[in-house]
């Protein structure tokens, strides 16, 4: 009969998806020191001051962010009865310990996107903060803020993607104002001068397709700015023909702008993306043509329990929080909403993004707990036997009670009369408008508290329900410890397993470096995959060939050409490249699946995408990699094979690999430019040296071998003790 | 000199070919070989893509009893009733393998050469003895056949590696064991000129209704409704990992190799899901949000107390209902045990 072995492939053997809860093996362990504890302690209370402390009507990114609260007049009292302040207060609580923030900030993970996930946020707020006030100053600090974040991490292209996404999208829906245009303009000019002083963006600031954008919504608000004044000062009539003439002008002149920015892409190779974020435009993109990319385990598409993992219980309470912004809508929601949305979607293409992901998603939640707190503590506060007469009779303690009916009231004479409520949500540019309305309402309210009904539901529903909501949060707080305790604490550099023994340790990578820095010249170069770069680099005190800076891709396929080829060209490579040792990690012994093994499909991917001689048809066997007897000569000769497996069949005689499940294919061979030095206590990482190659060159010059021979070994021990002195 | 001699050759046998054919009514009884050249010539153009569809019967004319033969043979092995089963990629390396086809046929259209290779495809259902013949029991598979070869088992199978780089692998191949040329291969444009052309007209003629729409205010995109929905959509879309179904090509289901009526739904391992599962999940996260803003924002409006009551025990019954499930799915999924850290004087 038919078998379907493709989709035996899929199912099983080699799983080289290394992808866990969004943590990279690689990356995590690089970053691993634990100096910048404090720095994150900082940057946390940075956040909490940033959405919660600073002062009392402005910094709450929550409130800030969401103009509905500040619009109900019984809000403020309510919070101070409560000592709870709503929404800002709910986003703390949430924003505080998510998980996917602490995976970034916790000791030994530690990392620059903790800076600028705060930048980030900050800049957020500035622009909110700006396009509630109109004022210059936040407009300023906002550009400074952009800075800051230009400064700490690539990711600043999603700020000034989105901010001109929601400016265009205030155009778009009829709400442009000089509140708009005040936030806006000065953070792209300022935004882009401070921004090109950064070394690594420099001209990227201008000339690439990243930043296009902004510029194009800039000339865009400028030209709906220039009608708006026009309006103004024209007559209806005269305003007609005004339109007519610049509508052809402006036409003419966008046209020529939008060709010469086309010409400009269109003469770049990738039409001026970078490919980091080509692959969020075309998610597919990276896959299919940047291996490098697609290699990381932080780039890949997250499946549904990174969410779980990452922002746990929000994750339900977004849609209700994403509602809420959209009743009313306004300036600033409609923007929370627009991060909400692409920063989801983002996350969806890259696990890395969850970052982004996260704080967008307390703030949601954090609204939704508010509003959902705010209905559910009302409904039982007026329906309680002992209050509700009190309320009702209007005296004593009743002063939030009355309020939050006033509340209740103002908000249905909100939604009974939307037109007029845009209008005044439209026109907010003062605090003396605000006021005004304010009073309106108040007063309006206090006419009408008698005839309208309370808005309440069910008592012992709502009990019940926020019973069930205070387990939600509970249930929150349980998972963000477990998740900060074990799986965003624990270093990845060494490794620990449970089992039903106890507690097993595996520290061979610490063994391995410690092996390195203490065996080897100071000066002597080593070679492995990028994975281990920083580490080596860091732990073992040795020069790399490459590391975890993947800027550039030739060094990497280089050292991935070398893996996948057979001994002898791979060593002509590492020679080359004046390698003393190459280090492999390998699991198979203990079960470690993360080794070298499993991504050799990226070595030869990577490598074959530089040098066209290493093709991956050649390494699979039905469409699979297999170490196993079924593999092919291709593979079972690669370096990287023979490093893994080099005595293996020592240890049970099988040579039985544990992460592959399966014996491997060629047992018994011998090393002829290689030789090993040292492996770890559990095999994880094995060591090896480059043969030197005047044992190779056989009577070809046997004076000179047999005067250098001796004289080499002496020269390099006596300079090991003299070109190594730390040890 | 062998080079120059080599077409002439190619060109009296093509003359001979076409006399042959003239002359077929004449030699019903024994076919030889330039008889078959032209049927499959004539198959050939019958098809679509140059494809020629084959059975029991007549690949038994064509190729074992037909000796000797001129010609060889590209078979591709089909069977209909696995073409859904997505991780075999039957029809994508069908279309590929289609493209190379007409590549091959319009490359070397009025060369002897045409006449040299003829690609053909087998249907499992309807020729079971064929796929015995050529002992085929594992798809995707490509066989060449040799005009020299003897024993189909012993024809030239092209590597899953030669698929794996679609139509210009299957290209190199065919060149390899022919040393004929397929030509470069041309894959028809997503769009096409004229398609393109009309949308571009299309675009600029409704530019100008579009801009008055909007400055009238009365688009769909001032509605906040359809935003709402769509910023939803997009949260569902992306929590229920949907962008890794996509990437990862994965399918929605998995059915069981031994029992094919049963299907996996959840695949347990976090590196992966199951496009199913991911909707399913994705939903559970979702409707708990809906649920509650339905109830804080519009069921507190309503003014019947026993319908709150219903609804509110509905909403709250279903919420922790999606949220258990959400949680026993992930420790299942992933087999973390999230426990609480209690102080330690508790225990």
């Amino acid at each position: 009969m038919l078998i379907a072995y493709g989709e035996e492939s899929r199912n099983s053997n080699i799983s080289f998806d290394p992808v866990g809860t969004g943590k990279s093996v690689n990356e995590a362990s690089s970053s691993g020191s634990c100096a910048e504890d404090l720095e994150g302690e900082a940057l946390l209370s940075a956040v909490r001051s940033a959405s919660g402390n600073l002062s009392q009507d402005c910094v709450k990114t929550g409130k800030a962010l969401y103009p509905a609260s500040s619009l109900s007049p019984g809000r403020g009292k309510c919070s101070s009865n409560f000592s709870f302040r709503p929404s800002g207060d709910a986003v703390i609580l949430g924003c505080d310990k998510v998980p996917s923030y602490i995976s970034r900030s916790v000791a030994g993970s530690y990392d620059n996107e903790a800076v600028a996930i705060f930048a980030l946020i900050f800049t957020f707020y500035l622009y909110i903060k700006t396009l509630n006030t109109g004022s210059l100053f936040y407009a300023t600090l906002n550009a400074l803020s952009y800075f800051y974040m230009v400064c700490s991490w690539g990711g600043y292209t999603f700020i000034i993607n989105l901010i001109p996404m929601h400016v265009l999208l205030c155009i778009v829906t009829g709400r442009y104002s000089s509140r708009l245009y005040i936030a806006y303009a000065p953070l792209v000019v300022l935004g882009t001068l401070l921004a090109s002083l950064v070394p690594v963006v420099g001209f990227n600031a201008v000339m690439t397709s990243e930043h296009f954008a902004s510029f194009l919504v800039f000339i865009i608000i400028h030209v709906v700015a220039l009608v708006y004044y026009i309006k103004g000062i024209l007559s209806q009539k005269m305003f007609k023909v005004a339109v007519t003439l610049v509508v052809t002008v402006g036409v003419a002149v966008c046209c020529a702008v939008i060709g010469v920015l086309v010409a400009l892409v269109a003469s770049s190779p990738t039409k001026g993306w970078s490919g980091r974020s080509l692959s969020l435009l075309d998610p597919t993109y990276a896959s299919k043509y940047i291996p490098i990319i697609a290699s990381v385990s932080e780039h890949q598409p997250p499946t549904w329990p990174s969410y779980f993992m990452d922002i746990n219980v929000l994750a339900f309470l977004v849609p209700a929080g994403i509602i809420a912004c959209f009743l009313p809508l306004s300036d600033a929601s409609s923007f929370v909403v627009l991060y909400i949305v692409t920063s989801v979607y983002f996350s969806g293409v890259m696990v890395r993004l969850m970052l982004v992901l996260a704080p967008a998603a307390c703030i949601l939640s954090g609204i939704a707990l508010s509003e959902a707190f705010d209905v559910f503590t009302r409904s039982i506060k007026f329906q309680l036997p002992g209050l509700s007469g009190n309320s009702h009779s209007g005296a004593g303690d009743t002063s939030s009670g009355s309020a939050t009916i006033q509340d209740n009231v103002a908000k249905a004479d909100k939604q009974s009369s939307t037109p007029k409520s845009e209008d005044t949500l439209k026109e907010r540019p003062s605090r003396k408008n605000r006021k005004k309305e304010k009073e309106h309402v108040e007063k309006a309210s206090i006419k009408s508290h008698i005839e309208k009904r309370l808005l309440v539901l069910p008592l012992e529903a709502s009990i019940i329900s926020i019973l069930l909501l205070i387990l939600l949060g509970a249930f929150y707080v349980v998972h963000c410890v477990w998740a900060a305790a074990e799986a965003y604490s624990a270093p990845s550099i060494v490794l620990t397993s449970y089992s039903h023994d106890g507690l097993h340790v595996f520290d061979d990578f610490r063994e391995a470096y410690a092996w390195l820095s203490h065996n080897t010249e100071v000066d002597d170069k080593v070679a492995s995959w990028w994975d281990y770069g920083y580490q080596t680099t860091a732990m073992a005190n040795r020069t790399v060939i490459v590391d975890n800076n993947t800027w550039n891709n030739t060094h990497i396929a280089t050292v991935g050409t070398a893996m996948s080829s057979p001994e002898k060209p791979a060593w002509e490579i590492f020679n080359s490249l004046d390698v003393k040792y190459v280090l492999v990690v390998f699991g198979g012994l203990v079960g470690y699946p993360s080794d070298d093994i499993n991504k050799f499909l990226w070595m030869v991917r990577i490598g074959g995408g530089v040098f066209p001689h290493i093709k991956e048809p050649d390494y699979l066997r039905d469409g699979q990699y297999r170490i196993d007897s079924q593999a092919t000569s291709t593979m079972l000769n690669s370096l990287m094979y023979k490093l893994s497996y080099y005595r293996f069949v020592d240890t049970d005689g099988k040579g039985f690999d544990r992460v592959r499940r399966t014996e491997i294919g060629k047992k018994y061979f011998k090393l002829t430019h290689f030789e090993e030095v040292f492996t770890t206590h559990h095999w994880m990482v094995r060591i090896y040296k480059l043969k030197s190659p005047k044992n190779r060159v056989r009577g070809k010059s046997k004076k000179s071998k047999s005067n250098s021979k001796p004289g080499s070994t002496t020269s390099s021990k006596s300079g090991r003790r003299k070109k190594n002195p730390w040890h | 000199m062998s080079i120059s001699v080599k077409p002439s050759v190619h060109l009296l046998l093509l003359l001979f070919t076409i006399l042959c054919s003239s002359l077929t009514p004449f030699k019903a009884f024994s076919e030889s070989d330039s008889d078959r050249v032209a049927e499959l010539l004539n198959l050939q153009s019958r098809s679509k893509s140059g494809v020629i569809h084959l059975d029991d019967h007549s690949l038994n004319r064509f190729l074992t009893s037909g000796k000797p033969r001129s010609y060889s043979l590209l078979i591709f092995f089909d069977a209909a009733h696995l073409h859904d089963k997505h991780e075999l990629h039957l029809k994508e390396i069908r279309s590929e393998f289609d493209l190379v086809a007409s590549t091959f046929i319009s490359h070397n259209k009025n060369t002897p050469s045409q006449s040299k290779l003829f690609f053909c495809d087998l249907e499992f259902k309807e020729s079971q003895s064929s796929f015995a013949l050529f002992a085929v029991n594992t798809l995707p598979h490509i066989r060449h056949v040799d005009p020299q070869i003897e024993n189909p088992k012993d024809s030239a199978r092209m590597d899953q590696s030669d698929f794996a780089r679609l139509a210009e692998s299957m290209a190199e191949f065919v060149e390899s064991k022919t040393k004929l040329t397929v030509g470069p291969i041309e894959r028809p444009p997503v769009v096409s000129k004229n398609q393109l052309g009309f949308a571009v007209v299309a675009l600029l003629l409704s530019t100008p209704f579009l801009v008055k729409k909007l400055l009238d205010g009365d688009t769909l995109f001032l509605d906040s409704k359809v935003w709402l929905g769509l910023s939803v959509f997009v949260y569902f879309f992306s929590v229920s990992g949907a962008m890794h179904n996509i990437i990862r090509k994965m399918p929605m289901f998995l059915a069981d190799r031994n029992d094919p009526s049963k299907f996996t739904f959840f695949y347990q391992g976090s590196g992966m899901q199951l496009g199913a599962e991911g909707f399913a999940v994705g939903f559970l996260y979702t409707i708990v949000g809906l649920l509650l803003a339905f109830v804080t924002q519009i069921l507190v409006r309503v003014r019947n107390v026993t319908v709150q009551r219903l609804v509110m025990i509905f909403a709250l019954f279903v919420s922790f209902w999606a949220v258990k499930k959400v949680v026993y799915l992930d420790n299942w999924k992933t087999g973390y045990g999230i426990h609480g850290f209690w102080p330690s004087s508790w225990k």
